[in-house]
């Protein structure tokens, strides 16, 4: 039986295909193995981030703060990676940590004060820049440990060049798991009850707040293994390098048929919604089309679907039958 | 069907601070039977529900037994225990999940399981639409029902609790004619595999086409419980009406000066060929059951929703207006049912209430309010309508139900409108707010305002309606001279007639 939801993944597949032949045509280099594993690469981070934001989104609430927090872990990991130590375990370890508690905090004023998460997350956006600006005074960390460098140029199989990039990895490890997670597992099925129908989740007995602190802390710990794969594609530290990525990352998961109104959104979806995004970025480079198109694109594809989203709402319930007219 | 109880109840009463809801009811509710309870708006039902739920503790001094153990109240899980289920009107669903997982998750909420078994999962919701003897795929997600299959996962839900008591509320009141038949199918499988069914219906067609015994309440009092035999549509009406709430009935008026003029209104699904006149000067009440598409009239010629087709005459104009605000704008007034929710900011004071309809009245040049002008303009109407405390700084949410229900009229009145419609005005005040509503509606009446009052509650529109109009299932049924009108004869209008 083919559902609404499945019907909507298929039509964006659908989408991303047509894209593909377009750009394909007008430039072949677009299909070749080493530009989509090069693509794939360079997406990395959006996708992992995606996932945990698609967790947000399905719950109804949103994160604003993404960017700041990817960008401290980025931070953090550096100077410890100078500072420190280059073991990559501890690198990894450090990063999840971080991010676990900025998620924590999120979680922790959304479930306490019953702040909306917009708000909330708005807020620590802020606070988190700064911290991040006052420890690094926006200079790069850079001369990054060799150990680590090489880690991050690992490949499966064909050497440098030609086999799957370590960072691919990592990022279908993170789909596996969040899908498992949404799918078997009663936290993930209660984040659905949550953004399908709140009080009906709350009565029944999910623990909505347990279940709200472990999203945000689940998406805190993603951007904290996005943080450290980020460094190992990028060799250095950059605190501004993700000035408005939290919009990238809402646009994918939106993208991909997740409801902003909470409930409808899966990991698959998120998948062809990060792969669309990565799509129409790179084809309009590589159609040699001026970057700024690339945002005006984006805004566009935001607009167009959430208000696809609450249209539909809206005349599904003007459609409902209140009285049956008794015919005569 | 057995004779054996599920569950007894003797004296049982509830008391809410100035209101007696059930006074003494005394009734048994067979193991395997269904059973059907029946009674105006008001007339203790749903308070009759939150006692066998849990929801509401009964007055000291009842007795309930179920299957012979004694309890004096039922605690929302000692009801869950002995199994009884109550299923509402809206099925608190979860639309983005599989119907598995709304019959079955629960199962593995209580063990405290962390991972699903989706497997388990299917084949006890399968196995629980099955004994209903429906089919329907467990992996649909829940929004994509129908409404009556919703229905349905709800009861298949039940029996995985256990149920040994479903109570229904309203079960029918938004499937077709096969969808209940279907589900009347069902409640039957159900009643032979001994499980009992508490049946509650305005419609009392469906009533009789499937219960085996009937109870009725009026006015919280416990009026009997009688066998299908016993019963004819004439009894029943006459058991379910004559209220004893005494009101002021006034002197109906005779009045011909055509106000609004309401020509084959229609809207697929809320009302067919709605016809009918307001005069100047007069209370039109129209009444029928809930759910017979009364609001959904209001709403479409006040401009909130549209209709599909129709004319509405002002004064001898035709009105084209899509919103409300056009139809303020045009001479109406529209007191809502839920003076709460949709007639009053609670946080903002009385004043600000009252003004809210007459800014362009109260403003100055610069768009800023004119304290002089307010004031009195507020002052006026809270004398005129008696508003205690006289304090227009006060918060609405301070005030009593009657006279935040007052606080509406007044903002509706500031912009002295030609055509008033009062949706249940007095529901959930105390009889004598109620009694001062009627004399004030009667009064603006009295003064020439057109006024459409939609009630449920019968000696309201005897006591002060000069014409009423009967409505049923989306059309008029009916209409009657209010001087000489009986309950008797606009109930026999609302309802479905079940024995010829």
């Amino acid at each position: 039986m083919k559902t609404k939801a499945k019907k909507k993944e298929l039509t964006i597949f659908i989408i991303l295909l047509v894209i593909s032949a377009i750009i394909t045509i007008n430039n072949p280099s677009f299909l070749t193995l080493e530009n989509l594993f090069d693509m794939a690469k360079s997406n990395t981070v959006l996708m992992i981030m995606s996932m945990g934001m698609l967790l947000v989104i399905l719950s109804g609430g949103i994160d604003v703060s993404a960017a700041s927090m990817i960008a401290a872990v980025t931070v953090v990991v550096g100077n410890f990676l100078m500072g420190v130590s280059g073991n990559i375990f501890l690198a990894f370890g450090l990063g999840a940590c971080t991010g676990v508690l900025l998620g924590l905090l999120n979680g922790a004023l959304i479930v306490r004060f019953k702040i909306p998460p917009i708000v909330v997350t708005l807020g620590t956006m802020s606070m988190i820049i700064g911290m991040v600006l006052y420890l690094t005074n926006g200079v790069w960390i850079t001369g990054i440990p060799a150990s680590f460098i090489s880690f991050g140029r690992l490949t499966l199989g064909g050497g440098e060049r030609k086999g799957i990039p370590i960072q691919i990895l990592f990022m279908l490890a993170i789909i596996a798991l969040t899908w498992w997670i949404l799918r078997f597992t009663i936290w993930g099925r209660g984040v659905y009850a949550i953004g399908g129908n709140r009080n009906s989740a709350e009565r029944l007995g999910f623990n909505v707040s347990k279940i709200t602190l472990f999203i945000y802390a689940y998406e805190g710990f993603l951007i904290g293994i996005a943080g450290v794969v980020h460094t190992t594609i990028m060799q250095q530290v950059d605190p501004n390098a993700f000035i408005g990525f939290e919009l990238q990352v809402i646009a994918a998961v939106v993208l991909g048929g997740a409801s902003v109104l909470g409930g409808y959104g899966s990991v698959l979806g998120t998948v062809i919604g990060v792969a669309l995004f990565s799509v129409i970025n790179n084809g309009l480079i590589l159609m040699r089309i001026p970057t700024f198109w690339q945002k005006i694109v984006l805004g566009l594809v935001i607009l167009v679907s959430v208000s696809a989203d609450v249209i539909q709402k809206r005349i599904q319930e003007n459609k409902t039958i209140k009285v049956d007219i008794e015919e005569a | 069907m057995g004779t054996e109880n599920f569950i007894s109840l003797s004296h049982v009463s509830k008391t809410f601070p100035g209101v007696k809801a059930l006074q003494d009811v005394s009734f048994d509710i067979h193991k395997g039977e269904i059973h059907a309870l029946i009674g105006e708006n008001g007339a203790g039902k749903s308070t009759l529900i939150k006692i066998l739920s849990g929801v509401y503790q009964s007055d000291p001094g009842a007795e309930i037994s179920i299957l012979g153990k004694k309890y004096d109240h039922i605690t929302p899980l000692e009801a869950l225990k002995a199994g009884i289920v109550v299923i509402y009107q809206d099925f608190s669903f979860f639309p983005n999940l599989s119907v598995a997982e709304n019959i079955a998750i629960s199962r593995d909420l209580e063990k405290g399981k962390n991972i699903i078994d989706w497997d388990s999962m299917r084949r006890l919701s399968a196995a629980a639409l099955e004994r209903l003897g429906v089919s329907i795929d467990v992996n649909t997600p829940m929004g994509e029902l129908s409404i009556a299959k919703q229905q349905l996962v709800a009861v298949a839900r039940a029996l995985v609790y256990d149920a040994k008591l479903i109570i229904m509320d309203e079960p029918t009141s938004s499937l077709s004619k096969g969808e209940v038949e279907l589900l009347f199918r069902v409640m039957k499988t159900l009643r032979d595999s001994g499980i009992s069914i508490l049946f509650i219906s305005h419609k009392l067609d469906e009533l009789f086409a499937v219960s085996d015994r009937f109870t009725i309440l009026r006015d919280g009092m416990y009026i009997g419980t009688f066998g299908d035999d016993d019963l004819d549509n004439d009894k029943l009406i006459s058991l379910m009406v004559g209220r004893s709430i005494e009101y002021k009935v006034y002197d109906k008026r005779k009045t011909t000066e055509v106000l609004l003029k309401v020509e084959h209104l229609s809207k697929r699904g809320n009302f067919k060929d709605i016809s009918f006149e307001l005069h100047r000067g007069e209370i039109l009440g129209i009444t029928g059951l809930v759910g017979a598409g009364r609001t959904e009239v209001l709403q479409a010629i006040f401009g909130i929703t549209d209709y599909d087709e129709g004319r509405i005459e002002l004064e001898g104009v035709e009105l084209k207006h899509r919103s409300p605000e056009q139809a303020v704008h045009a001479g109406f007034g529209y007191i809502p049912e839920n003076r709460l929710q949709e007639g009053l900011v609670l946080r903002k004071s009385i004043e600000d209430n009252i003004v809210v309809t007459v800014l362009d009245q109260v403003c100055g040049p610069l768009g800023l309010r004119r304290t002089d002008k307010m004031g009195a303009l507020v002052s006026q109407w809270m004398d005129r309508l008696s508003i205690k405390p006289n304090l227009p700084e006060m918060p609405a949410a301070n005030l009593s139900g009657g006279n935040q229900q007052r606080v509406v009229l007044a903002k509706w009145l500031a912009k002295q409108p030609k055509v008033l419609f009062v949706d249940e005005p007095t529901n959930g005040i105390d009889v004598k707010a109620k009694s001062e509503i009627h004399k004030i509606l009667r009064d603006l009446a009295e003064e020439g305002m057109g006024i459409i009052l939609v009630s449920s509650e019968l000696p309201e529109i005897l006591a002060i309606a000069d014409r009423v109009i009967v409505m049923r299932h989306g059309k008029i049924t009916a209409q009657f001279d209010g001087a000489t009108v009986s309950q008797e004869d606009i109930m026999s209008k609302a309802v479905v007639s079940f024995k010829i």
